[in-house]
């Protein structure tokens, strides 16, 4: 990954798609990195941070954001044409985001419960991720991405080496840190075992179950963890459904899970009729 | 006349059993205060009983008790004062002996100069208050591996030596308990420097070593009574006929290794979520994995071994893919390993007994219930073999200078070293050196020939940390650690024919064994050289081959696969060159060096053309992190492949070689 | 920024700005001038719709607060906080006290950072010519600097109480799912005294900057609260005499929506005319419960009349913001007593919920209807920029006729800014906006 002649510096790129921009202002939340960065990175394109403006050709670009609409489509391919290493930043970009939960559903009435004119409205039926529709040379994964493996990527992009972004369970961050298992210890569901760790276990050092915002690790025993929850967890299949349809719910094996378990038919209002749920200090237990 | 001084007035003898009523236990906590230790012991934290580090007397759990089962944890309250009146909560002592994390060194790269200095840790005074029996017999199990073998883990030297123990006697069991059936409690025997059994009114304390005598000494107890210690032991022999023998561990080895195939491997990897909590609770684990930590200029550089598991993708991976891709191949690897080949390499079990793997399963997947289904009990007595450690390596890394640079290929070169640690001179043909630039992670690369004052190493850029090794210049500097591993057996080919069969790049851990052969050539009998490649245009070290077969001796048979138009030599795979080879099988030993499917289709033809499995020997690749046994990356079967190979006869390999998932 | 001219029709003239930067989200500006008249100018968002509002339904509330952070990767917090409080008052949840005193804190760390964010990587760069802070910074390191490290102190305050500074995942309804120990806020606390004082520089160094000239007499909107500056709680109050309960937003004012526009306008029921949310309109109602230090700032720099009518002032109004979150982040840290239990036990009813709070960038709405079993059956959320989006037009007729005689490049880089003032949020309002300038002579 060794860029232009020696001496230059890579020109970087950083463009959105659909997304809350999150991603994009990590890159700015490099608060002690972000003057060293830009002495080894030329920013040629960065529109949330920068009136500086380029179309390429690009270095590394790092795109943001889900193809959602239809000028999406043309728009990622044209840029890919334009940029040696293309990264995506995020799961809205490397899996579809949580706005991909409407690919289960129907478009249209998606479009009609959110705006009184659908027909103004412009969306694809579904929210893809970028490599879905390009080749992708590296990704962060994460809702958000997680500054300290962007630091990495952008180390490994000055230094030639392969970025160490460890595909390894969220539980083994839980461990090294002496985190106690929420599953085991409280009894909470927790997605960390087939999710791939990056994050640093936020969501149990926080006292709750991970929501795989970094997405399906490598081989990712869901169906396993799903039956452990229905048999063991006494959940139900749509409780147990409702806990993969999350930010990377579009991403297999995620995406089986979510299916297999009845689609988002709860986004219809229809399902069993249970108790109405609790929570707080005791419904942890 | 000597008499025997009376004991001072209720004093016990010097190694106990003392009685220390409970309002004085502040006290033995302020003598290890004292002595600047700081306390690491039991408390309650978010609902669980955690080792951490503790003040007073206060921090320990108060009446307070744990239940657990298979994947499920909580604690009760129960009545009474009782301070220890629980089993083994998720941590282990190893986090303070074995930490998560540990910083290995630093390295430096400025223009052509690179440094690397070791870190040295100053490791804290602990006292380690609360260690039950499973858990001395688990810091036994690590003191073997990481510092009872020839290669020792400095660190985890400098950091045990500090830690004073204070054991606690169990009261109770867990459902997930089975330090009976592995042999290594309930009953505190040894490995402490002080040990408590906690009663009504206070603890019986005895001493199990000097610097335990010593506090013993400055403890106020008053000698035990008989009461008291029959007290003690009723309560422990309780705990052991509570927990009963859930595991029949003889000719457990056995009866587990028979049971490769055994369909309960893909049953199990069902339900296992491959998450590698098992492996991080336990007490005995000790893999590792090294990352790179550097600034964005990539000229700082420090290497931190973290916590590895088993279970983990990339655990296995080379290039190219990795040797344990199936998750059944993963849980294979971990059982068979823990409670098989563990006692293959250490001469110990390595499971002992507490229960981490079952309760901190998140998916509750019970060890024992496992063993008792794959590997049924039948009375068999394990065989125990220790491995005989080969050479002793500081885990550190010294810089070598490059002094020449060779192309061999479009994509190899041959880069010659000097200033390499003087133990290189002394090194082996077959031998490796771990290799490393600052940032980089450090890889295996077998040493092509060795020179009085340095070596020469053979390297494709394969990847980015082979391409930037590639891409050193003269003058340039790169970090070396070795010469690591096991020889070619050249004192077995004495007075034999050798035959050497290899391909491409596999010739260079070969070509010491040629310069050896070349430098005694009367010692041995008819030598003749397989070697094939893609193209002509890989084939390594050209000049020499022509040498090697015209001055030096030895019959040199080359093949590729794709041939050029300035090509007259034959095309096909190398077996075929030997196919048709006339040679006399009874006196000939045979080494081979290529992928492994390469070298399974040479010995299967070897051995058809009458080569016995005890003289045909291959080198292996296996993902490598610390070259000496340690890491447990390369673990194949009973073997770490950096510290009993990498060379190994088909014989002694048997079965596992070539099969999957191993 | 790369104005073209386009000829249109014979007596039209059109300006076309592509993309408008350092702003948040997809979006086109449209003046249409007349006789050197500006008779129609309009602020389309074309941010690619998520639906969020579709997407809560049927989660529980706890999804529910970790879904609508997504809307906004520079103020989650605000949505997580509309929502908990929108579902704890129809729940009725009452919060420890301390745990309410961390959600202020947890505010305040998203105020640090998006106002920090906003002043120098955003809005500076305009008033000293800039491109951007990384541009700004070869001639002004020292004050680049400075405000790295002013945003970093919000953002490691909200990482721990969150874990993370961006989507963090603590708040629950009831409380959080984990409360810090004190020394763990407590040891954040000299990086937050060192902001406060690097803030109170910020305040001199914006009232410094030269202002372009613009008046008119706005409306504004805001939380008022009898005790405290707005953050959670307050009654939703204006400039001429509204006085709402939060939950009550509805009552006075409603969301349409046109074609133009990806987003839903808001506007007034009481056909009173647009109205203005935020910074500036805080600062207007709510000056008097500004914390002691940010309140004597403010009189320091006589502005307060001009924050009011001159929306190019509203950068003062982030800074003397910017110096109040440090201030209460530091009393609540000395405060700071964790509570018994971070969360209280809660039961879910069916009905709707509703609240306000005050994100970084104004009143932020939310309503939810929650069904028999506890999920949430339709949902409205009205961001502040929506709410701005009819003054913003309203001001760039205002502002229109002061540039139009500029050079073509500087009255874009006028009208920018002044889009900037309003600090539109990251993905509900305008990035890669289209200004275009159709002249009728």
């Amino acid at each position: 990954m060794q860029h232009g002649q020696v001496g230059a510096h890579p020109r970087v790129g950083v463009v959105k798609f659909a997304s809350c921009d999150g991603c994009q202002l990590t890159i700015l939340n490099l608060e002690d990195e972000l003057l060293s960065v830009v002495e080894h990175f030329d920013i040629i394109d960065f529109p949330e941070a920068t009136s500086a403006r380029s179309a390429g050709p690009y270095d590394v670009l790092f795109v943001e954001g889900s193809v959602s609409e239809p000028a999406h489509l043309e728009r990622i391919v044209e840029l890919r044409k334009r940029c040696r290493t293309l990264v995506t930043i995020g799961a809205c970009a490397t899996a579809g985001g949580i706005q991909a939960l409407r690919n289960w559903g129907d478009h249209d009435a998606f479009r009609a419960s959110v705006y009184a004119h659908p027909e103004y409205i412009h969306t694809l039926a579904k929210s893809t991720p970028i490599a879905d529709h390009v080749q992708v040379d590296a990704e962060l994964r994460g809702c958000p991405i997680d500054p300290g493996q962007l630091v990495e990527l952008l180390t490994a992009l000055v230094t030639g080496r392969r970025p160490q972004l460890i595909d390894e369970a969220v539980c083994m961050e839980c461990k090294r840190r002496g985190v106690v298992c929420v599953m085991v210890g409280k009894g909470i569901p927790c997605l960390g075992q087939v999710t791939q760790t990056g994050c640093g276990a936020i969501c149990p050092r926080f006292g709750r179950g991970c929501y795989g915002c970094f997405g399906p690790r490598e081989q990712a025993n869901a169906a396993g963890l799903a039956r452990y929850f229905e048999a063991v967890g006494d959940r139900t299949t749509e409780d147990v459904g409702r806990l993969f349809a999350g930010f990377t719910a579009y991403s297999e094996p995620f995406r089986s899970m979510v299916s297999d378990l009845g689609g988002t038919r709860w986004a219809r209002g229809e399902g069993a009729v249970e108790a109405a749920p609790a929570g707080g200090g005791d419904a942890r237990n | 006349m000597v008499t025997t001084a009376p004991a001072r007035s209720g004093r016990p003898t010097a190694d106990g059993p003392g009685f220390l009523g409970r309002d004085d236990l502040g006290v033995l906590l302020d003598l290890l205060r004292d002595d600047g230790r700081t306390l690491i012991g039991p408390t309650v934290d978010d609902g669980t009983i955690v080792y951490d580090e503790i003040t007073s007397v206060e921090d320990l759990p108060h009446g307070v008790t744990d239940e657990q089962s298979p994947g499920r944890y909580r604690l009760e309250n129960r009545d009474g004062e009782r301070l220890f009146g629980y089993v083994v909560g998720p941590t282990s002592w190893k986090r303070w002996t074995f930490p998560p994390a540990v910083e290995l060194n630093r390295g430096t790269r400025d223009g052509h100069r690179v440094t690397f200095e070791a870190t040295t840790v100053k490791p804290p005074k602990l006292a380690f208050l609360g260690a039950r029996a499973c858990e001395l017999a688990a810091l036994a199990v690590q003191d073997r591996v990481l510092m009872g073998g020839e290669f020792v883990d400095p660190d985890y030297i400098l950091r045990r030596a500090n830690v004073l123990v204070v054991a606690v006697q169990c009261m109770t069991s867990a459902s997930t308990c089975f330090c009976t059936s592995m042999g290594t409690g309930p009953e505190v025997t040894g490995g402490f420097d002080l040990s408590l059994s906690e009663l009504d009114g206070g603890f019986l304390v005895t001493a199990g070593s000097t610097a335990g005598r010593e506090l013993l000494e400055r403890l106020p107890v008053r000698a035990a009574t008989a009461a008291e210690k029959y007290g003690a032991a009723a309560v422990v022999a309780g705990v052991r006929a509570q927990i009963g023998d859930p595991v029949t561990v003889d000719g457990l080895h056995d009866r587990l290794m028979a049971q490769l195939d055994h369909p309960r491997w893909a049953q199990v990897a069902e339900r296992c979520i491959t998450c590698g909590n098992c492996t991080l609770a336990c007490p005995t684990c000790f893999c590792t994995g090294i990352t790179q930590v550097t600034d964005l200029t990539g000229e700082n550089a420090a290497m931190e071994r973290r916590w590895d598991s088993c279970f983990s993708p990339g655990f296995a991976r080379v290039a190219g893919g990795s040797f344990r891709s199936r998750p059944r191949d993963r849980y294979r690897q971990w059982l068979t390993h823990k409670f098989g080949t563990w006692w293959d390499q250490f001469g110990t079990t390595g499971c002992t007994g507490c229960g981490r793997c079952i309760t901190w399963c998140p998916v509750g997947i019970d060890v024992r219930e496992e063993l008792n289904a794959i590997a049924p009990a039948i009375s068999l007595a394990p065989e125990v073999v220790l491995v005989e450690p080969v050479a002793a390596t500081p885990n550190d890394f010294v810089t070598a200078r490059v002094i020449a640079t060779k192309q061999e290929t479009p994509d190899t070169v041959t880069l010659t070293l000097t200033g390499t640690d003087p133990a290189f001179a002394r090194g082996g043909t077959g031998q490796f050196a771990m290799v490393a630039l600052p940032g980089f992670p450090p890889l295996p690369i077998s040493i092509s020939r060795f020179h009085a004052d340095g070596i020469e190493l053979t390297i494709r850029g394969a990847g980015p940390a082979t391409r930037a090794m590639a891409a050193l210049q003269i003058d340039d500097q790169v970090g070396l650690r070795g010469p690591l591993g096991n020889n070619w057996p050249l004192d077995r080919a004495v007075g034999r024919d050798l035959v050497i069969v290899t391909g491409g790049i596999g010739l260079a851990p070969l070509r010491p064994v040629i310069d050896t052969i070349i430098a005694n050539r009367r010692r041995y009998g008819d030598v003749k050289l397989f070697y094939g490649a893609r193209t002509p245009a890989d084939l390594h070290y050209r000049a020499e081959l022509e040498r090697w077969g015209t001055r030096d001796g030895l019959d040199v048979s080359l093949t590729v696969d794709r041939a050029g138009p300035e090509w007259t030599g034959p095309v096909g795979v190398v077996t075929q060159l030997f196919d048709q080879a006339v040679w006399d099988a009874s006196n000939m030993i045979a080494f081979v060096c290529g992928p492994e499917r390469m070298m399974q289709a040479t010995a299967s033809t070897l051995a058809g053309r009458g080569v016995p499995a005890s003289r045909t020997y291959v080198t292996l690749e296996r993902h490598m992190e610390c070259g000496i046994g340690l890491c447990g990356h390369c673990q194949m079967g009973k073997y770490f492949v950096c510290r009993d190979g990498p060379v190994f006869s088909i014989a002694q390999l048997g079965e596992i070689f070539g099969r999957e998932g191993i | 920024m790369h104005g073209t001219e386009v000829p249109k029709g014979a007596d039209e003239r059109l300006y076309e700005v592509t993309e408008l930067t350092r702003v948040e989200g997809e979006g086109s500006l449209r003046l249409r001038v007349r006789d050197g008249k500006v008779v129609e100018a309009s602020l389309g968002i074309f941010e690619t719709p998520r639906y969020f509002e579709q997407i809560v339904v049927g989660r529980t509330p706890d999804e529910v607060i970790d879904i609508v952070a997504r809307i906004c990767g520079i103020c989650p917090i605000a949505y997580q906080m509309s929502a908990v409080h929108a579902f704890e008052d129809l729940f009725g949840v009452a919060i420890d006290p301390a745990v309410r005193a961390l959600r202020r804190l947890l505010y305040c760390g998203e105020w640090i950072e998006s106002h920090a964010l906003h002043i120098y990587l955003l809005h500076a760069p305009d008033f000293l010519g800039y491109e951007s802070a990384i541009a700004m910074a070869a001639d002004h390191r020292e004050t680049v600097e400075k405000a790295l490290r002013m945003k970093k102190a919000g953002n490691h305050l909200i990482g721990i109480l969150g874990g993370r500074s961006v989507h963090p995942v603590s708040v629950r309804v009831g409380g959080f799912s984990r409360v810090p120990r004190r020394r763990e806020l407590e040891a954040h606390r000299p990086a937050l005294a060192e902001s406060l004082e690097l803030a109170k520089e910020t305040v001199r160094l914006t009232a410094s900057l030269p202002m372009p000239a613009f008046a008119r007499e706005p409306r504004v909107v805001s939380l008022r609260h009898p005790d405290e500056y707005p953050y959670n709680d307050g009654r939703i109050v204006s400039s001429d005499g509204l006085d709402l309960r939060p939950s009550d937003w509805g009552e006075a004012f409603e969301e349409s929506h046109v074609e133009r526009s990806n987003a839903l306008h808001a506007r007034a029921k009481d056909g009173k005319g647009v109205y203005l949310v935020g910074p500036a309109a805080r600062v207007v109602l709510a000056a008097d419960q500004l914390h002691p230090v940010a309140r004597e700032l403010l009189a320091e720099t006589g502005m307060a009349e001009l924050i009011r009518t001159n929306i190019y002032a509203s950068i003062v109004a982030r800074a003397v913001e910017l110096v109040h979150a440090l201030a209460e982040a530091i009393d609540i840290i000395d405060a700071y007593r964790p509570p018994a239990e971070p969360m209280v036990a809660w039961t879910s009813r069916p009905g709707v919920g509703a609240w306000a709070t005050e994100a970084p960038r104004g009143l932020l709405f939310h309503r939810y209807e929650v069904d028999e079993r506890g999920r949430v059956a339709a949902a409205q959320i009205v961001p502040p920029t929506s709410q701005n989006q009819a003054a913003i037009e309203r001001d760039l007729v205002v502002a229109a006729p002061n540039v139009i005689d500029l050079p073509q490049a500087e009255a874009t880089v006028r009208l920018e800014q002044m889009i900037r003032s309003y600090d539109p949020c990251i993905s509900c309002a305008t990035h890669f906006l289209d200004l275009r300038i159709e002249e009728e002579d």
